[in-house]
C-alpha cells in the first residue's frame, strides 16, 4: 500500500515526492481530478536524469480541451521519439485547483514525472486562438515564473511559442522569447538542437536568443524593435542588427510528415476522443475573410494509402470508436471518393463512426452525395454560405449563385438528410442590412425545400458569427463593425426568423470584439493584456467565464484606446502590426485583392491558375525538393 | 454447435493502481471497451446503431480509490483459451491496470453486481496515526447502535453496513485501517462514509479496496 503511494513518484528526487505528494491531497478536493493526473495510455514517461533536454508542451486551456489537440500531440511524438529529449505536458488548471494550486504554495507541474515547469529547459506554448494570452500568462504565474521574458534569464526555462494566433506575434511579444511562425514539426527540434549546443557551450540568455533568431521561421521579438508615430500608428520596426531577418518567413514543410498514429487516451472523458488524421494542409479557395485559408497555404495533399493506413493503425492503437478527417475543405481533395470508399471498408470491419468536417458547396457531387450518405447516415449535413446574397458572397470571395445553392439543399434533402446547419458571418466589409435580411429568407427557403422534399421532420439550423478583420488577409484593413450595428443586424434576423422553426445560435458580439483587440493588436496591447489578467480574466474563451468589465478597466488603466485596435480603417500604406511577419503571401496581393472585393470582383479557386500570390516565389526551393503532386498549386 | 452456443462469458480480475484513482465508474466502462477492442479479441457487441462491447463491471468503485481486486465480466463471440485472453488484454492495458486472473464462467450466471456480497478496504494514512487513539475512535464507532447519515436526500443507517473494522499495523510500523462494508445491491457501504464518521476528510488518507466477497 504504501508502495502504491509511491508508485506514482518513480524517482526518489525528494523535490518531486513532496511536490506530488501535496498535489495528491488536494486533488479528492477538486472537480475532475483525473485532469491533472496524466497517466493515459501511450504518454511517454522517460527517466528525468537519462535525457539531455525536457521539455514541457503547454495548451493554455483546461485539459478537457488540450488533451486533444492534433498539433500539441504531434510535437509529443516528434520530440519524444528523440533518445535525448522528455516532452511533457501541462495544461490551465480550472478555476477550483487554481484556487487549490495557489492556497498550498504547489507550483504547475508536468504530467509526466510530476515536475514543476520550472524545472524544464523549454516551455513550448500553443497558442491556437488569442483568447488563451490571459492564460498563459496565469500558467507562467502558477509555474512562478516571471512573466516577461526581459525578467527571466538562464535559469530559466526558455518559453516558445507557436500556433496560428502568433502569425501576429506582437500582442504577447513581451512575454515570449522566441516564436515559432508556421508549421512546427521541423522547426521545435531546430529550437531544441539551438538549445542543446547552447547549453553545452554554457552561453547566457542573449546568446541564446541570438543563436535562436537564425533559425528560418523563429522571431525573437526582444531583438527587434517598434517605435510608433504621434497619431498611434508603427513608424518603424528595426532589427537590432542587420543581420537579422526582416520580415521573418514562417517555416513550411515541403512534405507533410507523416500522420499520427500514436494518440494519447484519455482515462477521464474530454471532447474529443478519436482518431484524426490530417487530410491535407492549406486551402486554394480564397475566402477573403478566412486566415486559416491565407496563412496555410500552400495547398498539399497527403496520399491516400497514407491515410488509410494512419486510420488503421490509430484505431487497433488506440481502441477509439471514432475517426475524423481534418481540412479546411474536404471535398476539395482530388482522391475524396476513393478516401470514402475506404472509410467504408473501414466502418464495416471496426464498428466506428466517422465525421468529415468543411465540406464546399461548389465541389459538391452527386456522386460524393451517394457516397456520403451511406458513410454517416442519420447525421446533419452542413453547408457554409457565409452570406445571404450573391452580391455579399462575391465581395467576400466565395461567389455561389442562389440557384446553386439551393440546388444543393435540395439534392441534400433527396438524399435523406432531414438536418441542416447553415454557417453564416455578419459584419462582412459593405454589408448592408439587406444582405443580413436575407440571411433569414435563405433559412426559411430552405426549410421550405426541406419540408416539400423531406417532409415535416426537416430542421434548420443557423450559426451565426461576425466577422472579424484578421491579419494576412484580404480584409486586414477593413475595421471590425460595431457593437450597436451587430446587435441590430442580430436583432433583424431574430425578427426575420421568427416563427420560422430555424434554430439560431449566435456569437457574444463582445467576445468577437476581443478576438479583434487581441487578433489585431500590436506591442502595447501586451499591458493591456497584463491588467486584463492582473483584474481576473482568464478562460476568455469560455463565454460563462468571459468578463468584458476586466478588459475595458485595462485599457483605461494602460491609457489605450480600444477602438484604435478593432473599428479602424487602416490605411493601405499603413505599416501593420503583423508586417515584419511573412505568411508567404504577399501584401500586394492582399491589397489588389481587397481592392477587388471592392468591386465586387472575386478571384477563382487558384488551382484552376496561379495568381502570384507569393507563396510559390518565397518557397521555390522547397517546392523543387517536394515529391510530385504533394502541392497543388498549378 | 449452434451460433448462440459458442458464445464464452469471461471473467477477469484485475487490479486499479493510483494513475486511474481518479477515472471515475463511467469512464472506466469506456477506457474498457477501448480495451477490448485493442485486445482483438472476438467481442461481443450489442447491435443497433453504435455498436458497444457487451461488459459487466461487479461495484463502482468511490473516486479517488484504488483497488487490487477488481472484477468485470465481458462477452466472446468465439471461446479462446484463458491465457491467450489474459495475454491480449495484458498487452493492451494501459498504466495503472493490471490484469491478474482470466477465468470463463457459464453464460446462465446472474450479473455480476448480483452476486456482490461484501468489499474489503485498506486504508493508508498520509500523515502518522497514534495507535491508541485511532483505537478508541474505531470502538467507539463499532459501539454506535446506529450511524444515521444522508445520502442523496434520503436517511440511511451506516452501522450495518460496518461488517468490521479494525486498526492494522504494518510490518514497517506504519499504522492503518482496515474495514469489510457491506456491498449488497441497494444496501453498499462506502469507505469515506466510515471514514468521515471516524472523523477524517479525503484528504487525509488514500483507501484501497483489496477485495471482493461474492455470495456463495
Amino acid at each position: 500500500m504504501a508502495a502504491a503511494i509511491k508508485e506514482l513518484s518513480n524517482v526518489p528526487n525528494s523535490s518531486q515526492e513532496t511536490l506530488w505528494r501535496r498535489v495528491e491531497r488536494i486533488l479528492p478536493t477538486v472537480t475532475k481530478p483525473g485532469r491533472y493526473v496524466g497517466g493515459e495510455l501511450n504518454q511517454v514517461i522517460k527517466a528525468w536524469d537519462s535525457v539531455r533536454t525536457h521539455i514541457a508542451l503547454v495548451f493554455p486551456d483546461i485539459y478537457d480541451l488540450g488533451q486533444s489537440n492534433l498539433g500539441l500531440m504531434l510535437l509529443y511524438d516528434i520530440l519524444n521519439q528523440r533518445e535525448d529529449i522528455a516532452a511533457e505536458r501541462a495544461y490551465s488548471p480550472w478555476l477550483d485547483m487554481e484556487s487549490a494550486l495557489r492556497e498550498n504554495d504547489i507550483p504547475l507541474y508536468s504530467l509526466e514525472n510530476k515536475r514543476a515547469l520550472a524545472d524544464f529547459d523549454i516551455l513550448g506554448i500553443s497558442l491556437p486562438y488569442e483568447t488563451l494570452y490571459t492564460n498563459f500568462l496565469n500558467i507562467l504565474d502558477l509555474a512562478h515564473l516571471p512573466l516577461r521574458s526581459a525578467n527571466r534569464d538562464e535559469s530559466h526555462p526558455l518559453i516558445i511559442a507557436g500556433g496560428q494566433s502568433v502569425y501576429n506575434p506582437e500582442p504577447v511579444s513581451p512575454f515570449v522569447d522566441a516564436f515559432v511562425v508556421g508549421e512546427g514539426e521541423e522547426a521545435i527540434v531546430d529550437v531544441v538542437n539551438t538549445h542543446q549546443a547552447w547549453k553545452t557551450a554554457g552561453g547566457s540568455k542573449q546568446e541564446l536568443l541570438a543563436a535562436l533568431a537564425k533559425i528560418p521561421g523563429v522571431y525573437v521579438p526582444s531583438l527587434y524593435q517598434m517605435d510608433f508615430n504621434a497619431d498611434g500608428t508603427i513608424a518603424a520596426v528595426t532589427p537590432e542588427s542587420p543581420d537579422l531577418a526582416l520580415p521573418i518567413v514562417k517555416r513550411i514543410n515541403a512534405k507533410l510528415p507523416p500522420p499520427l498514429t500514436r494518440f494519447l487516451v484519455p482515462n477521464v472523458e474530454v471532447v474529443q476522443e478519436r482518431v484524426s488524421v490530417e487530410i491535407m494542409r492549406g486551402c486554394t479557395r480564397g475566402c477573403r475573410f478566412c486566415h486559416a485559408g491565407m496563412v496555410n497555404r500552400p495547398i498539399r495533399e497527403r496520399p491516400l494509402d497514407e491515410i488509410l493506413t494512419a486510420l488503421k493503425t490509430g484505431l487497433d492503437q488506440t481502441g477509439y470508436e471514432e475517426v475524423s478527417l481534418l481540412s479546411l475543405s474536404s471535398s476539395d481533395y482530388s482522391q475524396i471518393i476513393p478516401l470514402i470508399n475506404g472509410l467504408r471498408e473501414l466502418l464495416q470491419e471496426r464498428q466506428v463512426n466517422i465525421t468529415l468536417p468543411s465540406l464546399r458547396i461548389e465541389s459538391f457531387t452527386e456522386d460524393l452525395m451517394d457516397e456520403l450518405q451511406s458513410l454517416t447516415p442519420g447525421g446533419g449535413f452542413t453547408l457554409a454560405p457565409e452570406a445571404g446574397t450573391e452580391r455579399m458572397r462575391a465581395i467576400i470571395n466565395k461567389p455561389i449563385s442562389d440557384e446553386a445553392f439551393m440546388d444543393t439543399v435540395r439534392s441534400v434533402f433527396k438524399h435523406g438528410w432531414k438536418t441542416i446547419k447553415l454557417y453564416f458571418m455578419i459584419g462582412h466589409p459593405q454589408e448592408t442590412l439587406e444582405d443580413v435580411a436575407a440571411i433569414a429568407e435563405l433559412c426559411k427557403a430552405v426549410l421550405y425545400e426541406g419540408r416539400q422534399i423531406a417532409g415535416g421532420r426537416t430542421r434548420v439550423h443557423a450559426g451565426i458569427s461576425t466577422f472579424i478583420p484578421k491579419p494576412h488577409t484580404p480584409f486586414q484593413w477593413v475595421g471590425f463593425d460595431s457593437l450597436e450595428s451587430i446587435q441590430q443586424k442580430l436583432d433583424i434576423l431574430h425578427q426575420g426568423l421568427h416563427g420560422a422553426k430555424v434554430k439560431m445560435t449566435w456569437n457574444d458580439p463582445e467576445a468577437s470584439l476581443l478576438e479583434s483587440w487581441l487578433s489585431r493588436g500590436d506591442r502595447r496591447l501586451s499591458e493591456v493584456i497584463l491588467k486584463a489578467w492582473q483584474n481576473g480574466a482568464r478562460f476568455d474563451a469560455w463565454s460563462d467565464q468571459f468578463n468584458m468589465a476586466h478588459w475595458r478597466a485595462a485599457f483605461t488603466e494602460v491609457g489605450l484606446d480600444p477602438d484604435f485596435y478593432s473599428h479602424r480603417a487602416r490605411g493601405l500604406d499603413e505599416i501593420l502590426p503583423w508586417d515584419h511577419i511573412n505568411a508567404g503571401v504577399k501584401k500586394s496581393f492582399l491589397k489588389t485583392d481587397y481592392q477587388w472585393s471592392l468591386q465586387g470582383k472575386t478571384r477563382p479557386d487558384c488551382r484552376g491558375g496561379c495568381y502570384g500570390c507569393g507563396i510559390l516565389s518565397a518557397f521555390n526551393e522547397l517546392r523543387l525538393v517536394a515529391p510530385d503532386g504533394g502541392w497543388k498549386c498549378p | 454447435m449452434s451460433e448462440q452456443e459458442q458464445i464464452t462469458r469471461i471473467r477477469l480480475k484485475y487490479a486499479k493502481g493510483p494513475s486511474l484513482r481518479f477515472t471515475g465508474h463511467l469512464d472506466m466502462q469506456r477506457l474498457w471497451e477501448r480495451l477490448l477492442r485493442r485486445s482483438g479479441l472476438p467481442i461481443r457487441y450489442s447491435q443497433g446503431f453504435n455498436p458497444r462491447a457487451r461488459l459487466n463491471l461487479a461495484s463502482a468503485l468511490p473516486l479517488g480509490v484504488i483497488s487490487e481486486s477488481e472484477m468485470l465480466d465481458f462477452w466472446m463471440d468465439v471461446p479462446l483459451p484463458t491465457e491467450t485472453v489474459r495475454k491480449h488484454l495484458a498487452e493492451n492495458a494501459p498504466p495503472g491496470l493490471d490484469i491478474q486472473e482470466v477465468t470463463s464462467v457459464s453464460r446462465q450466471e446472474i450479473a455480476l453486481q448480483e452476486q456482490m456480497s461484501a468489499s474489503e478496504y485498506q486504508i493508508t494514512f498520509y500523515d502518522p496515526q497514534p495507535q491508541s487513539e485511532l483505537e478508541d475512535k474505531v470502538a467507539a464507532l463499532l459501539a454506535a447502535d446506529q450511524l444515521p447519515r444522508v445520502r442523496r436526500n434520503k436517511t440511511y443507517d451506516l452501522r450495518p453496513l460496518i461488517l468490521d473494522l479494525k486498526v492494522t499495523k504494518a510490518d514497517d510500523g506504519e499504522i492503518g485501517l482496515w474495514m469489510r462494508l457491506n456491498a449488497e445491491p441497494g444496501a453498499t457501504g462506502r469507505p469515506d462514509e466510515v471514514m468521515e464518521e471516524l472523523g477524517f476528510t479525503n484528504t487525509q488518507y488514500l483507501a484501497c479496496r483489496t477485495g471482493l466477497i461474492l455470495k456463495a
